[in-house]
């Protein structure tokens, strides 16, 4: 196991776990995403920055497949996962969507106990064999999400009982107790105050390395905290990627520069 | 207020003068307008509760003594010789033997003693009249019950008849001429006599709740009829619950959005608007000329009322369904869930205080239905209390009906109370649905 885990990793750093070729998405007439190539790797965390409007989410959502289900919403080109189209008709989407975890923007617990939160990813996937395995991933969970402290004690509560940062950081939690390979984050902290942010990033800088990592982020100090890599769009189109830092400091692009020192956005 | 200006700088950007007349009289009028749209909405409200409480006024006032029923107390000679001997039988020969004697003798003897002045055939039989046809069966059972009454004389009560009980609830006039009334002279003089002495008494009459239907008023019950509301109601939810909730969740959670699901969904939504006399025309049509099934029975009435709440139940579970937020849809698919599991995991039990809210407001306004009943033949005239769903049966608001259209005087004060106790159950179920409502009531 750990073995695999390893070689896994010595991959990773240098075969990307997921690759986007020439990714068009349409919203019926809509151009939303226009020719996106693109490499996530497993130990890193990359951000998606642009304007609003300019095909972030949807891009995220194509990760996963969350857009099969909104009509009309047509997706071409290739998005590969340890080299397999996620689009192929031989992928069965319910297993795709436990290697590829989501966050939303809108922390979205469901209106049950912390624990039933947690463990409801791990009792339909049928991870767990029994309820002490169930009870381990629980608490590695919300340990790994760093909320085990706070919740130990009182399990039992609704999820949507705790405050905003928490129920961000159930969300979090819940999504790791199926052991994702991925995890997209929509704009995960745009609901949060400055100190349930601030905890939420630690988190992700916590969990970076052990999971590819994408976040969506309108905040340039977010991006700039969090992530190794940045990727900037504008309308729908991939404008320039790069290291976070070089994204930051020396910017290949005129728009790339407009857009970091806050003159559009 | 006139000298009050909220944008000072306003007036030279903009050139808007918050105290010019026109500003002014703007005011003014919007501030009528408003006053004026309170007043109307006040007087609405209050007319309707006006109309709302004399109508449930007016019906308790009459229903009430539907609840009370008048007996008059005779001293019946229990004569060994025409009744059995119970020391040497079984207890359900002895019931057998009684069941045989003529009770109406026992009762005549009984207020000829009392009257000893009246003779003759015709006298005889108004002075028996005074009682109730019931009331043979009542000095049966007692009988029955007390055996050891045999061979004694005691006072026992017994109903009086229809008329007489008008006259003691003062629901008739006695002051109009003799031949104007069902009553003749002599018969009240008999009850004056009998009110003197203290032996006409006004009780709780329990059997307008428990027995069934009957052709004298003072014989009547609800019972038959709540049984049949009972078991129709029964058979309604069981098909139309189930039915409904499935198709509101496939058509909010899994059917395509195009042409024919469009044209499915105006479909209901114009069935909850049609008359239910044309539903109650389908099942005759259907269930008992296509299916054959037994008429008058709760099971085709149940059916026949599952077709009418059906688009009740569908319009309000797909709106509870529609409002789960999608956020909580897009957890669980985001973690894995299949669509079936998105549904019953987590959108179906979200939304089922309102589906139970409408599914209760349906039951509700199918137990209100008379019409389409009266097409399937559920208007019979029927005494036995339904022990299953084949038993022809009547239900409360065709019962209700019934009474409405007997001729009978006595029978105002039944239809009432009829209606109080239908009256009764609506409320209670509203009441459950507005408690269900408000104890899940959710905010996200
Ligand atoms: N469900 C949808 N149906 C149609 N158009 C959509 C839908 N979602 C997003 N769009 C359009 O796609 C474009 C990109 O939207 P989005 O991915 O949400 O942008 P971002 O997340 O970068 O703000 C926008 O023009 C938006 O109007
Ligand atoms: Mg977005």
């Amino acid at each position: 196991m750990l073995d695999m885990a390893e070689e896994k990793d010595l991959q990773s750093t240098v075969k990307p776990k997921v690759t986007l070729r020439d990714v068009h998405v349409h919203y019926g007439d809509v151009h939303a995403v226009n020719g996106i190539d693109l490499d996530l790797y497993s130990d890193k965390v990359t951000a998606l920055i642009g304007p609003s409007g300019c095909g972030k989410s949807t891009l995220l959502r194509c990760l996963n497949r969350m857009n099969d289900t909104i009509p009309d919403c047509r997706v071409d080109g290739e998005i590969l996962l340890d080299g397999k189209n996620i689009y192929d008709a031989k992928i069965d989407v319910v297993q795709l969507r436990a290697r590829v975890g989501m966050v939303f923007q809108k922390p979205n617990p469901f209106p049950k106990s912390i624990y039933d939160n947690v463990a409801y990813g791990p009792r339909i996937h049928g991870i767990a064999a029994d309820r002490t395995s169930l009870d381990e991933i629980v608490e590695s969970s919300l340990e790994k999400a760093g909320l085990w402290q706070e919740v130990k004690d009182r399990l039992d509560d609704s999820g949507i009982a705790l405050s905003g940062g928490q129920q961000q950081r159930l969300c979090i939690a819940r999504a790791i107790a199926v052991s994702p390979e991925v995890i997209l984050m929509d704009e995960p902290c745009s609901a949060l105050d400055p100190i349930a942010t601030a905890k939420v990033e630690a988190l992700i800088d916590e969990l970076s390395g052990r999971y590819a990592i994408v976040i969506v982020t309108h905040s340039m100090q977010q991006a700039a905290r969090v992530s190794q890599k940045t990727v900037f769009f504008h309308l729908g189109e991939m404008i320039e990627q790069g290291d976070t830092t070089q994204i930051f400091t020396a910017p290949r692009e005129e728009r790339t520069r407009d857009y970091i020192t806050g003159r559009f956005g | 207020m006139t000298d009050y200006q909220p944008f000072e700088h306003e007036q030279d950007d903009t050139g808007v003068d918050w105290n010019s007349p026109e500003m002014q009289a703007r005011l003014h009028r919007r501030n009528i307008g408003d006053r004026f749209f309170r007043f109307v909405g006040f007087f609405a409200v209050t007319a309707s509760a006006f109309f709302l409480v004399f109508l449930l006024g007016n019906i308790a006032q009459k229903g009430a003594s539907g609840f009370l029923q008048t007996s008059i107390e005779i001293d019946v000679a229990f004569d060994a010789d025409i009744l059995p001997d119970p020391t040497n039988l079984e207890k359900d020969a002895f019931a057998a033997a009684v069941a045989q004697v003529n009770m109406q003798y026992l009762i005549r003897q009984a207020l000829t003693n009392r009257f000893p002045e009246v003779t003759g055939r015709r006298d005889t039989t108004r002075l028996t009249r005074l009682l109730s046809s019931g009331a043979r069966a009542q000095l049966r059972d007692i009988v029955i019950k007390n055996p050891e009454l045999i061979g004694t004389t005691h006072r026992v009560s017994l109903l009086a008849s229809d008329e007489i009980d008008q006259v003691v609830k003062g629901n008739t006039d006695v002051s109009v001429d003799e031949a104007n009334r069902k009553l003749t002279d002599m018969e009240l003089g008999w009850l004056q006599s009998l009110e003197s002495e203290g032996r006409v008494t006004k009780d709780l009459h329990t059997r307008f709740l428990t027995s069934g239907d009957s052709r004298e008023p003072e014989l009547v019950g609800v019972w038959g009829a709540v049984a049949g509301s009972g078991l129709t109601l029964l058979v309604t939810l069981l098909t139309a619950f189930p039915i409904g909730v499935f198709a509101a969740i496939y058509l909010e959670e899994f059917a395509p959005k195009n042409r024919f699901t469009d044209i499915v969904e105006i479909n209901i939504n114009n069935l909850a608007a049609v008359p239910s006399i044309v539903f109650g025309l389908l099942g005759l049509a259907v269930f008992l000329g296509l299916m054959g099934m037994a008429r008058s029975a709760p099971l085709v009435g149940g059916l026949t009322l599952a077709l009418l709440t059906l688009p009740t139940i569908i319009i309000s579970a797909r709106s509870a369904i529609a409002a789960v937020p999608p956020s909580i849809r897009d957890a669980a698919r985001g973690l894995g869930a299949s669509p079936m599991q998105v549904a019953f995991h987590h959108v179906v039990p979200l939304a089922m205080p309102g589906i139970m809210t409408g599914t209760i407001i349906g039951m509700a306004r199918a137990l209100g239905e008379s019409a389409p009943l009266l097409m399937i033949g559920m208007v019979a005239f029927i005494v036995d209390v339904p022990a299953s769903i084949n038993d022809p049966a009547t239900v409360l608001p065709v019962q209700i009906f019934i009474w409405a259209d007997s001729p009978e005087r006595a029978f105002i004060e039944k239809t009432s109370a009829a209606i109080m106790v239908l009256l009764f159950f609506l409320i209670t179920m509203n009441g459950l649905a507005i408690w269900l409502r408000q104890k899940f009531e959710r905010n996200w």
